[in-house]
């Protein structure tokens, strides 16, 4: 391979630019690269946040594999990201078709749909969302009204799973806004030589939009991804992860493991294995979406 | 670029490893003077201990401007993980109003300050030696109790009136009383396993007082076998299957993650009873018309038989081992326990004060009264046990409200769920003993 030669056109000195990243590079090693390593270091120990803590090899790992409550976790984190991430990637797919046709105060739509994203999972989200789904709020009385009766939205998993998701899922803005700017970017005239042909809109949709829009789909998807794995907020806001923790994510066990019960070193070693999930799922899709030929290229 | 990036890596991984070799601890020597400064104090608690301390902290100032005082105060729900969080990251308060169980899961080397050092500043003369034990770790004194409480039942006397039924005074009684509140579609008294875990509590104190054993010893020995689980679970389901409280499944449907007394279902007369430290009841008796919440009998067995109940420390002050102002914390302590005229801004707040002369303060000017004090004079009549800190611990009440909650959805039954919680609690208490 040719090496790569730099040139130095401004002629500053060597130390510059070093100088210019610094700020970055403090931040970057204060408060991501030193809390990696301490992470792993701490996963190795047996650390109740008080006392020093003792070296213990991999037996945190070996607990945690052997624990219920964690398979139990783990199991709620992929089953609630299978569900979400689809469901979202759809939605903002769909809106952002919705806000990409030439309408009068299309604007104002586009600020209004993305609010919610802004808001997030806070506690005015929570409490309004909290009082949705009580035995008597709205979302009660609406399903009434459908002719679906009363529904045990905190006491029955399924429903309390329901509720987190379509939280999320009401926060569709951010995936929406960057399909939107992919959608903005496909040529018209594409569109109107299919039209001259006698193509459909849903035809149009799969042969031109969609092909054209696959990388920022691939990157939504990766995106949404890594964020569903590492739900914590909305479980411990508005279930605490319950009926029966049936949706207590990885991330509520790490916070209850690290905060509740103070076992940090066990904490850490769960943090580490939800790291390599994540990176596993990441390498996955881009293995199913054949991305790792097209970069090794 | 990747030569930089490995240095600063293995940078990284020896200063973790650095960090977690050892941390020197520097405890801050008392002078026995009082200095200007600034103390952070802690609690937890419902509105009317928030106002009543607020007074108290307006009370110090008029007295010592000079040693300011910067409240930081909640609601019970995440405190212990503020506090885990303030004392690990070594940033703990320098007043802090404890949990019992604190002693055992936050002690370690300067955690808290021995108070015995601090004997010029603090007066503990008030105290019996019997209330202060429960403060010590081997022979250092590292919290003073504010008061002994245990927990009571409170019930809506007007729902009561209107359905014609008399607070229970047997277990026979209470669950008797499940039929005619099905009849108006309400509940008698309610049981949870939250924060609270009532659920549990009373079926702990229905097995000891049929069988004398007590669940966990003070020193974290489990007197419970696999029978008296069983028992207990069984009892609180047989609760359920009365009406006498609600599913486990209702009150989460109905409440969702809110505290009881938050809940509509409370406020409202749905639920008519609580069973609840008398040093707390007053954030229930605050959401309902006044004299409306008034305290029941403790529940006795068939054959007169009343122990079983239990009392603990309520809450303890403590000083943090990390503190820069030991004398000033000592004094503030001092006053906040001891002083007439805080004794009566407090009132009851946080129960009936262990110091006699905060007793005696409340008594001279008629504020020993209301549910806390109702409470504690029944309970002086009982045969009490002590509750074991261990019994408090945060995992342990994990392991009771998992159990309960499989039982009252019925994924398993009285006989597995006990297994699973005697197998959990033996092996997490041999941990906690070490």
């Amino acid at each position: 391979m040719k090496k790569r030669t730099y040139h130095n056109p401004v002629g500053v000195g060597k130390y510059m630019g070093l100088l210019l990243v610094s700020p970055f590079l403090i931040g970057f090693l204060l408060f991501t690269l030193y809390p990696f390593v301490s992470s792993f270091v701490l996963g190795m120990t047996d650390y109740d946040l008080i006392h020093e803590p003792k070296f213990s090899g991999l037996s945190n790992y070996g607990d945690m594999l052997g624990s219920k409550d964690f398979l139990q976790a783990m199991g709620v984190t992929l089953r609630y990201c299978l569900i979400l991430v689809p469901l979202k990637l759809a939605v903002s797919m769909a809106v952002a078709l919705l806000l990409d046709m030439e309408l009068k105060a299309m604007g104002v739509f586009r600020t209004v749909f993305y609010v919610p994203s802004i808001l997030g999972a806070n506690l005015a989200v929570v409490i309004m969302w909290q009082f949705l789904f009580t035995s008597s709020g709205l979302a009660d009385q609406l399903t009434g009204l459908l002719g679906l009766g009363h529904m045990s939205w905190y006491s029955d998993s399924r429903h309390a799973m329901a509720m987190i998701v379509l939280l999320r899922l009401w926060e569709f803005g951010s995936a929406m806004v960057i399909f939107l700017s992919a959608l903005r970017d496909i040529p018209k005239e594409y569109h109107d030589a299919a039209k001259v042909d006698g193509c459909g809109s849903v035809r149009r949709f799969f042969a031109i939009t969609l092909p054209l829009m696959k990388d920022v789909v691939f990157l939504n998807l990766i995106l949404q991804t890594i964020a569903a794995l590492q739900e914590f907020n909305a479980p411990y806001m508005i279930t605490g992860g319950g009926p029966m923790k049936s949706t207590t994510t990885v991330g509520m066990l790490i916070y209850n493991e690290m905060f509740l019960y103070h076992d940090a070193g066990y904490a850490n070693a769960v943090s580490w294995s939800l790291f390599v999930v994540i990176t596993a799922v990441v390498l996955l899709l881009f293995r199913l979406t054949g991305r790792h030929r097209e970069e090794s290229i | 670029m990747k030569k930089f990036l490995s240095i600063l890596t293995v940078l990284c991984c020896v200063l973790a490893l650095t960090a977690c070799a050892g941390r020197r601890s520097s405890v801050t020597e008392p002078d026995g003077s009082l200095d200007p400064c600034t103390l952070r104090f802690s609690w937890w608690g419902g509105d009317d201990r928030h106002e009543a301390t607020l007074a108290a902290i307006d009370l110090w100032s008029s007295i010592h401007p000079e040693i300011k005082i910067v409240p930081e105060y909640g609601g019970w729900d995440g405190w212990t993980e503020k506090v885990a969080a303030q004392i690990s990251g070594g940033t703990a308060p320098d007043v802090m109003q404890i949990n019992y169980d604190w002693l055992i899961s936050f002690a370690g080397e300067d955690t808290f300050y021995d108070l015995d050092r601090l004997s010029d500043r603090l007066d503990i003369s008030g105290f019996s030696d019997e209330v202060l034990s429960f403060g010590k770790s081997g022979d250092s004194l590292l919290a003073v109790p504010v008061s002994l409480s245990g927990r009571g039942l409170f019930y809506n006397s007007q729902v009561y009136s209107r359905l014609g039924e008399e607070f229970p005074s047997t277990w026979s009684e209470l669950t008797a009383l499940g039929e005619p509140f099905s009849k108006a579609g309400i509940y008698p008294l309610d049981l949870d396993i939250q924060s609270g875990g009532t659920a549990w509590y009373l079926a702990v104190v229905k097995v000891q007082q049929d069988t004398g054993r007590e669940f966990i010893s003070m020193d974290g020995q489990l007197g419970f076998t696999v029978e008296d689980i069983t028992s207990a679970l069984r009892f609180y389901k047989e609760l359920e299957d009365a009406h006498v409280t609600r599913t486990v499944k209702t009150r989460t449907d109905e409440d969702g993650s809110a505290a009881l007394y938050q809940s509509p279902e409370f406020i409202g007369g749905s639920v008519a009873g609580v069973l609840e430290w008398g040093s707390s009841v007053g954030k229930y008796e605050m959401v309902l018309p006044e004299g409306v919440l008034q305290a029941g009998p403790f529940l006795t067995g068939d054959d007169g038989s009343s122990g079983g109940w239990m009392i603990k420390p309520s809450l303890l002050y403590s000083v943090s081992g990390k503190t820069d102002h030991p004398d000033e914390a000592a004094a503030f302590i001092s006053f906040l326990l001891n002083d007439e005229a805080c004794a009566d801004v407090l009132g009851t707040t946080r129960g009936i004060p262990a110091s006699r002369y905060a007793e005696e303060s409340l008594e001279k000017n008629g504020k020993l009264t209301g549910l806390a004090q109702e409470c504690d004079e029944m309970l002086e009549e009982l045969d009490t046990v002590t509750i074991s800190p261990y019994m408090e611990l945060t995992r342990m009440k994990e392991y009771y409200n998992t159990a309960v909650e499989a039982v009252s959805y019925g994924t398993a039954g009285p006989d597995e769920a006990a297994q699973e919680m005697y197998d959990s609690i033996t092996a997490y208490l041999e941990k906690m003993r070490k």
